[in-house]
């Protein structure tokens, strides 16, 4: 069989012989005999170093508990390739692929706490003041502050306060929390001013607080969380290959599937005879006089 | 069934697991409780894949598979990774795009188990033993990629330590004994050596955890995709963007039809060879012609599964 390299890049992550794989300088099967988790390998992939026990403590209970969050975008999407029939890890990529700027933006949180505590570094102020002078700039501007407010967890996201308090209670704590904290204490104190409900921090706001806390780049901590939840995306996938009906729109069924003819609402425009060949460059001048299809314009 | 208002409306019907406003639950446990009360990563997947906890030895042994599958320098799964981060995409299509890596050659863990499934069900059929079986496989079997056997880890003891781990954890069961068999049976038909690889070492020992062929590849990949992600961020790091219409493609890497005018567009119908055939020789003829030009599909046989072959629905 061909061995030679696929690609040929200089790398600091990992190389591999005959003999052996080395990641970071650690022989791979030498870490797995010695009893390190994946967790720890993580680590040692994502930063170059053994963690300490605490450490690896901290990253267990947050990918344990981020691991399964049933229907989300992601579960949905996972499901929803599944419905075609192509291999497994079409679904798994898709369920994966399905986060982005509104279902779990990590590393945007992530940036977002560096710059601001590098801002509070240079600009001499505390953390806390800090974590003000960011919800200020982000609710002056109308942006949403990220890592606050879930849309099924409308009480507060119940994975995010207790994995504030792990990070605490593990001493994993330091200034990424202290900010985040900082943030929604201002957060909520500016919007109780305002009259409105308080809104408590989602796992973004938790999660990759304590990623970042832990030393990962906010690329690293996302890929960390997206990946996490393939596990259960994969599972749910399986569950429609193996259980569910391929396409979801069979009306032989007792329940109405997703796919049903029926759980389409059209309200664009009316049907409308098709122009025939002759009448078409006339027809389409008048549409393009009228204008009116460009409400239609996606 | 058939009408709307006889049916029940659509619901997200789900085994695996159910959200409220106040907590997450996967197969009956609340996911906050399960690692406020230390359970860890590997325990979950146990729980989401196989509805139980797994016993201490299974989530160690499920820890160090997964280390093993982390990273594998620049593999398939990673170079996807990296030439999608080129585009100076956002992370979760490099991630994603290092899953779609796997396949029936690449990381074949639902191609392996559902082969080494079919043959342990026509041994306990049969009363043949696994010794026995495994000859019949690898004879029936013979160049597939799939077997769990190869050169690759003739010098690399990585395969081989992990049934030696599971052995020490208690946890070999059916399937590492049938891969044993295999790896056997294969080196003694073999004229190169040969030796257990990491298709069959991960699998076999997967399995005997009690994830399916589809468990098993989904965890694989994902596992790797965590060493693929790494590998985007240092392909952003380190070497260049590439954009739209970028790279040249030599000519002398070339060998398809040679240089040859455009015809003008009116004479087309009169030029041109229409691509319909109206016998079978014809239409022999045409596949093996257009087999010959890369890139058309026509070389590529995929073997579809053979109705004559399965067994009868009644009424059906």
């Amino acid at each position: 069989m061909e061995r030679e390299p696929m690609i040929k890049r200089k790398t600091a992550i990992s190389y591999k012989t005959e003999e052996k794989t080395v990641l970071r300088g650690y022989n791979l099967s030498d870490l797995a005999e010695e009893g390190y988790t994946f967790c720890d390998a993580l680590f040692v992939l994502f930063q170059g170093r053994i963690p300490s026990q605490a450490e690896e403590k901290m990253l267990e209970y947050e990918m344990g508990e981020f691991l399964e969050h049933s229907m989300s975008p992601s579960a949905a999407s996972a499901i929803a390739t599944m419905g075609g029939r192509p291999q497994l890890p079409a679904a798994v990529a898709a369920g994966v692929m399905t986060f982005g700027g509104a279902h779990g933006p990590g590393a945007a949180h992530g940036y977002m706490l560096n710059k601001y505590l590098e801002r509070a570094r240079v600009e001499g102020k505390s953390v806390k003041e800090m974590g003000k002078i960011l919800v200020d700039e982000y609710m002056d501007a109308g942006m949403p502050v990220m890592g606050l407010g879930q849309p099924q967890h409308v009480d507060g996201d119940p994975r995010a306060m207790p994995t504030h308090r792990k990070q605490e209670e593990l001493g994993v704590d330091g200034v990424y929390l202290e900010l985040q904290k900082a943030v929604e204490e201002a957060f909520n104190k500016r919007r109780e001013a305002e009259g409105k409900k308080t809104i408590a921090v989602n796992m973004i706001g938790a999660g990759n607080t304590a990623l970042a806390e832990l030393g990962f780049s906010p690329n690293a901590a996302w890929g960390i969380g997206i990946l996490c939840r393939g596990f259960s995306c994969a599972c749910h996938a399986i569950e429609n290959m193996k259980k569910g009906h391929a396409w979801m729109a069979s009306t032989r069924e007792k329940m109405i599937q997703m796919l049903d003819l029926s759980m389409i609402v059209y309200d664009g425009i009316p049907d409308r005879p098709v122009p025939s060949q002759e009448e078409r460059e006339e027809y389409a001048q008048r549409e393009l006089e009228k204008g009116e299809y460009k409400k239609w314009v996606l | 069934m058939g009408t709307v208002k006889d049916r029940e409306p659509f619901r997200w019907h789900s085994t695996i697991a159910y959200k409220t406003v106040p907590k997450i639950v996967t197969r009956g446990f609340d996911t906050t409780q399960l690692v406020e009360k230390g359970y860890g990563f590997a325990d979950v997947i146990f729980i989401n894949y196989q509805a139980r906890i797994p016993l201490v030895r299974e989530m160690k042994m499920l820890h160090y598979l997964m280390i093993l599958c982390l990273e594998d320098g620049m593999s398939t799964a990673a170079g996807i990774s990296r030439f999608a981060a080129k585009g100076h995409n956002i992370l979760t299509q490099s991630a994603g795009a290092s899953i779609l890596a796997f396949g029936h050659a690449y990381g074949a863990y639902q191609a392996y188990g559902r082969m080494l499934d079919r043959y342990l069900e026509q041994a306990e059929k049969e009363g043949k033993s696994l010794q026995e079986m495994a000859e019949i496989l690898v004879r029936e079997n013979q160049g597939s990629l799939s077997l769990g056997v190869s050169n690759l880890m003739l010098k690399d003891p990585a395969a081989k330590r992990i049934f030696a781990r599971a052995d020490s954890l208690d946890l070999s069961g059916r399937y590492i004994g049938f891969q044993r068999e295999i790896v056997k049976a294969i080196q003694k038909a073999s004229k190169e050596p040969v030796d257990l690889d990491m298709l069959g070492a991960v699998g076999a020992t997967m399995f005997d955890l009690g994830f399916t062929p589809e468990a098993t590849w989904s965890i694989v990949a994902l596992a790797r995709a965590f060493g693929a992600t790494a590998h985007a961020m240092e392909e952003e790091e380190r070497e260049p963007r590439v954009v739209f219409g970028q790279n040249l493609q030599p000519k002398e890497y070339y060998d398809g039809p040679t240089d040859r005018p455009v015809p003008p567009l009116k004479d087309r119908d009169r030029i041109v060879k229409p691509g319909q055939t109206k016998t079978l020789e014809e239409w022999r003829k045409a596949f093996d012609e257009r087999a010959k030009l890369g890139g058309s599909g026509w070389a590529i046989v995929e073997e579809i599964a053979d109705p004559r072959k399965l067994v009868k629905v009644k009424g059906k």
